[in-house]
């Protein structure tokens, strides 16, 4: 039986890289994510799960970061904002943001695109409503959302339109 | 005004924004993403007691604890650095530090700080901190507070009232007495706040060899921060460099001198940066609040509804703030007559101190309230004379052929046609077509209501107005500075003392300067953010009051022409010709009407700053200037006591559909539609991303969002659990209809729009609950509305 | 916020797990899904000297369909594993609903029944619809295994019948019938209900009278889930108009409520909602039990 530590060694899958690191036990995966591996694309908003800020995906599902530590990842697959977009330009879904003008001050935007990203995959044809309820869990205090609606409908219609089919 | 010197194609269209390629990627760079080597991480220890007076601190074991650099007491902090400066000058004058020093004013105010290795540590170190409080009593009622008698927050004040006074325009009494009728009612307003959704941040350095300190952090007012952080550390303000990354929204909440200076005593202290993020509980408990208040609202009015006086007595809760005390009172003053003719206006106010979280200027300073005010007794007064809502206003709007209109306290009302606004709204939003849709609800017994406001929504303070409070002027008029310099190969960098927190500046201000020069926006680089060091900046500087439209653009418009008046004097010296004749075109200057004959722009810089012996005589080297811009519509308070507190004036018209549930009292907002007009529109795509978040957080301020005390001054509401924010399944597509009414006083005819729906919204959502709850003859004179106080407005013996 | 220091353990089977809580002696936290857990170790309400990771632990997410026709869940599952799960959909639709208003999607994709269960918060939905469902607990301890009734497992507020030596392991969902009904209020689609009422009825089909069987559960009611047996008692009661039944059961439901005054709704509104909600969620289950949907 391993007796419980204050300090652990993990190894975990970051946006497809393997990443060992020995860390506090009480260090949030946001944390861990943006100031020991430097991707510093997810943001911290509340530290309570509320605001959704943090979202990132964990073994492919969409989670709160501030609420999990990251010595529960070993062996996880964590993907961020950065693994959502390409090495080079932008992915359509962020295409599809950046024609709608989905974000202003841009601090939900990454928690946004995981949320979204998620529900294209499960539901590619959702309606506004659908939508609206999909990103209930991100809060965003500049856009009042509308364009956030548009952009997800609008980033659906070019994704069922075809991978070559640019916003 | 003139026309830009190249070929205007920019300005007005719907540019997709060059910082949204980097904010979608995660690639910000917020405060909390930079660091500097050997940093610490800040944690401030909060007073649990809304009043007392600290017997002692003793920080002795949490200075030795393992991995801490750093502690500061208030005592300390008092000895090492000045009292924070006040903003608003007023006649309260205390010695306030950045740390309490012998008392604590509000439950979550900072008595000790400490820097240590990560933030973990340093909140545990927080917790061998041994403070004894000697608690007293707390003051949470703003009219229980202004008493004789209440716990004063500053006994050498003798008094809570931070300032009180009436002014009044015209024959107030007379017009009172003269009236057919005068509406009474009172109106109390909630605390609540735009809560961007990054928190505040600093990281302090200091510079021992320099005797210099350096400043990184999202504050929005970094020209004003400067000078207090200065007076406070006792340097001079050139040995403070202070810089400001992407800010993660701002609507006036970040502002904290008091915040940097503890880093900055820290960082000093340890010889090392120090690091300071706010978290949310911090955020919701600490930083800064739109005052509460309540209202009494007089209006009086002839038989057929024309409005002959107001007199308004404001009582208005800054908290703990000496820092910018009755801030909201005068823009609540200079806003006081919203879009209608009053001949007769009185405005009594009081701002008065209690022991909760300091007030600030939360988007829209005050006017969320005024028009709420305002906009409700125009319903009633409506209601009592068996008038629709609409005409009453109709009736009563400064019109079009008005303009400009100066309001009896002095405000200027320059453009915009209120009628118009209002009927556009109206049709857009089907207005008749809702009447009658209701009508078929209410016989099914379905509760629909239909709200309407409008408002005038102002861009610009005009500083002056503080003279108002004290007698003096010591700060006054709305300015910002600009830079533009054409680089050696012809591309164009910008930079502009009001750093942006969302508004877009990197791509409209790209637009101007590319129909200036003759550009395209491709070709011109905003600076992020604000460097003191690099950027021009004024006290007056910074990102608060929409002054983006109405005052950054001359200094930006300034700043660009004397840059292309430059280049065409060199291109003139080149083509031998008169710069009259050469206009800017395609990265060149070119002869007008001769194609051919031109200059490309690299070329003209590679002689300005290389080949400087080809300059014409007298002309200095190098392609780049500053201006800074005075908005000329400043102007001082006259003897009437008269003053423009703002200065440019767009309006909107909201139209809301609410159904309410009739056994739970939800409400459930169905079409919200707005009108606005904001002049000429720099960035479509921007505008219309304003009216939309602006009216999300009014519609959050009317349903969900109080910041509630009990009366311990303990704050129930501290996290997001409890401080409920909307979201997306809360609040319905918001329609948006444009209008363009071009202000004669800006140079590009723009006008504000960042406040926006956050004025009217709250009123709007009101009346169209009300109006939904008529058959139970319900008056709504205070937000939020909550689904409880519904069902109490609809129990029997409730009205 | 950044929580106190503990040591963390993820045990790899379920005698470490039990070893381990044993020999913490009390100030030990069970983590599952964490989404309750991790807000109050970040503002330091609880501040546990070692917390004890459970995801490791295998066998402990399964949805096993019982021969009886209901359902054996693992403490473990998510929320959103229940909600989606076809069988637990075909057989505690209940359940499935309840688990569908709880939080958003990332939440869903952690939290879990057994912390749900454990943490106890009386607002919540699961605990009502088990205790509806008449479900059994299957805990385990340093002295073996025991089973206990859902109505015996919540004592108070936050409070169970989990010894600190003890885990949840799995719960035993007996079938459940097709007249059932969900209704709460909430200030916005994902928040903890100010009140709820689950209910589940049974009547021969097609008839109007009164109900066979009744089991009404409020939540954000009390401490804890409520049974408002009197309201269930006058649904089931012989003779008078079944529907003037649901309205006096309704009332009855309100009487049983001791709720809450907290920021978000006082006693007296969230027992009007009792009532409202006893008579929606009853409404809806014999909607269902007449093959109809529910509007």
């Amino acid at each position: 039986m391993i007796a419980p530590a204050e300090r652990l060694s993990i190894r975990l899958t970051v946006n497809g890289r393997v990443i060992e690191r020995e860390i506090a036990a009480r260090r949030s995966l946001a944390d861990f994510l943006r100031e020991d591996l430097g991707l510093t694309g997810t943001h911290v908003g509340c530290e309570h799960g509320v605001c959704g800020a943090c979202t990132v995906l964990v073994d492919g599902e969409s989670a709160r970061s501030c609420l999990l530590f990251a010595v529960q990842l070993d062996g996880a697959t964590v993907t961020t904002i950065e693994g959502l977009t390409p090495p080079e330009g932008l992915s359509p879904l962020q295409q599809a943001f950046c024609a709608a003008h989905a974000m202003q001050c841009g601090f939900c935007t990454p928690g946004m695109i995981v949320a979204t990203t998620e529900l294209l995959r499960t539901n590619p044809s959702p309606s506004p409503g659908q939508i609206r309820e999909a990103l209930g869990g991100n809060l965003c205090m500049c856009t009042g959302y509308v364009n956030i609606v548009r952009a997800v409908a609008r980033a659906a219609a070019a994704l069922r339109g075809g991978a070559g089919e640019s916003s | 005004m003139s026309e830009p010197t190249g070929v205007p194609r920019w300005v007005g269209t719907a540019l997709p924004l060059k910082e949204d390629v980097r904010l979608v990627a995660g690639r910000g760079r917020f405060i909390d993403d930079l660091g500097q080597p050997g940093q610490l991480h800040a944690a401030f220890l909060r007073s649990p007691h809304a009043h007392a007076r600290i017997v002692s601190i003793d920080a002795r074991v949490a200075a030795v604890h393992a991995g801490v650099f750093a502690v500061l007491t208030g005592a300390e902090a008092a000895r090492l650095s000045g009292p924070i400066r006040p903003l608003i000058p007023t006649t309260a004058v205390v010695s306030d530090y950045c740390l309490a020093v012998d008392r604590v004013r509000y439950a979550g105010e900072p008595v000790a700080a400490v820097a240590a290795v990560d933030r973990a540590t340093a909140e545990d170190a927080l917790e061998l901190i041994r403070v004894e409080y000697d608690p007293l009593p707390a003051v949470v009622d703003p009219e229980e507070a202004l008493q004789p008698g209440a716990p004063l927050l500053y006994p050498e004040l003798g008094t809570n009232v931070v300032w009180h006074d009436t002014l009044t325009y015209g024959d107030v009494d007379g017009a009172m007495a003269r009236a057919h009728g005068v509406l009474r009612e009172r109106f109390t307003i909630q605390r609540y706040a735009s809560t961007p959704l990054e928190t505040f941040g600093a990281i302090a350095a200091y510079d021992p060899g320099l005797d210099a300190f350096e400043f990184w952090t999202n504050d929005q007012r970094p020209g004003l921060t400067i000078s207090i952080l200065a007076a406070s550390l006792g340097v001079p303000q050139s040995r403070i460099r202070l810089s400001c990354p992407d800010i993660g929204g701002g609507f006036g909440n970040k502002r904290r001198p008091a915040y940097l200076l503890i880093c900055a005593l820290l960082a000093r202290a340890a010889g090392r940066p120090v690091k300071w993020i706010e978290d949310r509980i911090e955020n919701l408990t600490a930083l800064m609040h739109a005052c509460n208040g309540v209202m009494d609202v007089e209006l009086a009015y002839q038989a057929d509804g024309t409005l002959l006086a107001l007199s308004v007595r404001d009582v208005a809760d800054e908290g703990k703030n000496l820092v910018t005390p009755s801030q909201h009172n005068l823009i609540k003053l200079g806003n006081i007559a919203n879009g209608y003719r009053i001949p007769a206006i009185r405005y009594e106010a009081w701002s008065v101190l209690t022991t909760k979280c300091p007030s600030g200027a939360n988007r829209g300073i005050g006017k969320p309230f005024m028009c709420f005010a305002i906009e409700r007794a125009m319903t009633l007064l409506a209601r009592r004379l068996g008038l629709d809502p609409a005409e009453l206003r109709l009736r009563n709007y400064v019109t079009a052929d008005q303009m400009p209109y100066t309001t009896p306290p002095g405000a200027q009302y320059d453009s915009g046609d209120y009628p118009a606004t209002l009927r556009r709204a109206l049709e857009c939003f089907d207005y008749a077509g809702w009447r009658a849709e209701q009508a078929r609800a209410r016989r099914e017994g379905r509760l629909v209501g239909i709200g309407i406001a409008t408002s005038i929504e102002p861009a610009g303070t005009n500083l002056a107005s503080y003279e108002l409070l004290t007698g003096r002027r010591t700060v006054s008029g709305s300015a910002e500075t600009a830079m533009v310099r054409m680089e050696p190969d012809g591309h164009v960098r910008v930079s502009v003392g009001d750093p942006s927190s969302g508004q877009g500046y990197e791509t409209v201000i790209a637009q101007i300067v590319a129909d200036e020069l003759g550009l395209t926006p491709g070709n011109v680089a905003v600076a992020r953010g604000f460097d003191s060091a690099t950027t021009p900046w004024l006290y007056l500087s910074g990102n608060y009051s929409n002054k983006f439209s109405v005052t950054d653009v001359g200094a930006i418009v300034g700043a660009a022409r004397k840059v292309a008046d430059k280049l065409r004097r060199l291109a003139a010296h080149r083509l031998e010709i008169d710069p009259g004749d050469l206009e800017l075109r395609d990265g060149a200057v070119v002869v007008r009407g001769a194609a051919d004959r031109r200059v490309a722009f690299a070329e003209l810089a590679r002689t300005a700053y290389a080949d400087v012996l080809g300059l014409p005589p007298g002309e200095e080297p190098g392609l780049e200037s500053r201006h800074a811009h005075q908005n000329p519509l400043a102007a001082p308070v006259d003897a009437q006591r008269r003053v423009r507190s703002q200065l440019v004036f767009s309006n909107a018209a909201h139209c809301c559909l609410v159904e309410v549930h009739p056994r739970t009292g939800v409400v459930t907002l169905l079409k919200y539609l707005v009108a606005h007009d904001c002049g000429r529109e720099l960035n479509p795509l921007i505008v219309e991303g304003m009216v939309h978040g602006s009216t999300v957080h009014g519609i959050g301020a009317a349903l969900l969002e109080e910041f509630r005390y009990d009366q311990q001054g303990q704050l129930l509401t501290s996290t997001f659990l409890d401080y409920l924010k909307p979201t997306a399944t809360d609040v319905p597509a918001i329609e948006v209809e444009r209008l363009e009414h071009p202000s004669p006083f800006t140079p590009l005819g723009a006008k504000g729009v960042g406040e926006g729906g956050a004025i009217p919204g709250p009123a709007a959502v009101a009346n169209a609950v009300e109006d939904a709850l008529t058959p139970f003859g319900v008056t709504i004179r205070s937000l939020p509305i909550t689904p409880e106080r519904v069902w109490r407005w609809m129990r029997p013996g409730a009205a | 916020m950044k929580p106190a220091p503990f040591r963390y353990a993820r045990p790899k089977n379920l005698a470490d797990a039990v070893g381990l809580l044993a020999a913490a002696d009390h100030d030990v936290k069970i983590l599952a899904g964490g989404q309750s857990l991790v807000p109050m170790l970040n503002l330091r309400l609880v501040r546990p000297a070692v917390l004890i990771d459970l995801n490791g632990v295998p066998g402990l997410d399964h949805i096993t369909p019982s021969p009886a026709g209901g359902l054996t869940i693992g403490a473990l599952v998510r929320h959103a594993a229940l909600a989606d799960s076809a069988a637990v959909i075909e057989r505690a639709p209940l359940l499935a609903e309840a688990a569908r208003h709880i939080g958003h999607a990332a939440i869903r994709h952690r939290g879990t029944l057994g912390g749900s269960l454990a943490h106890a918060d009386p607002a919540a939905e699961l605990p009502a619809a088990l205790l509806a469902l008449g479900a059994e607990l299957h805990l385990h301890g340093r002295r073996g295994a025991r089973t206990i009734q859902a109505s015996e497992f919540f004592l108070g507020l936050m409070t169970t019948a989990l010894a600190p030596d003890e885990i949840l392991l799995e719960i035993g969902v007996p079938p459940q019938g097709p007249g059932w009904g969900f209704a709460e209020v909430v200030r916005r689609a994902g928040d903890f209900a100010l009140a709820g009422v689950v209910a589940l009825v049974g009547r021969p089909p097609g008839s109007s009278g009164r109900c066979e069987s009744a089991r009404l559960v409020g939540f954000g009611v009390g401490d804890r889930p409520v049974r408002f047996a009197a309201a269930e008692e006058i649904l089931t009661s012989p003779g008078g108009d079944a529907s003037a039944a649901v309205a006096r059961a309704a009332s009855a439901a309100a009487e049983a409520c001791d709720p809450p005054d907290d920021v978000h709704a006082s006693a007296a509104y969230r027992r009007h909602l009792a009532a409202v909600l006893t008579e929606d969620a009853v409404r809806q289950a014999l909607t269902r039990l007449d093959g109809a949907r529910p509007a």
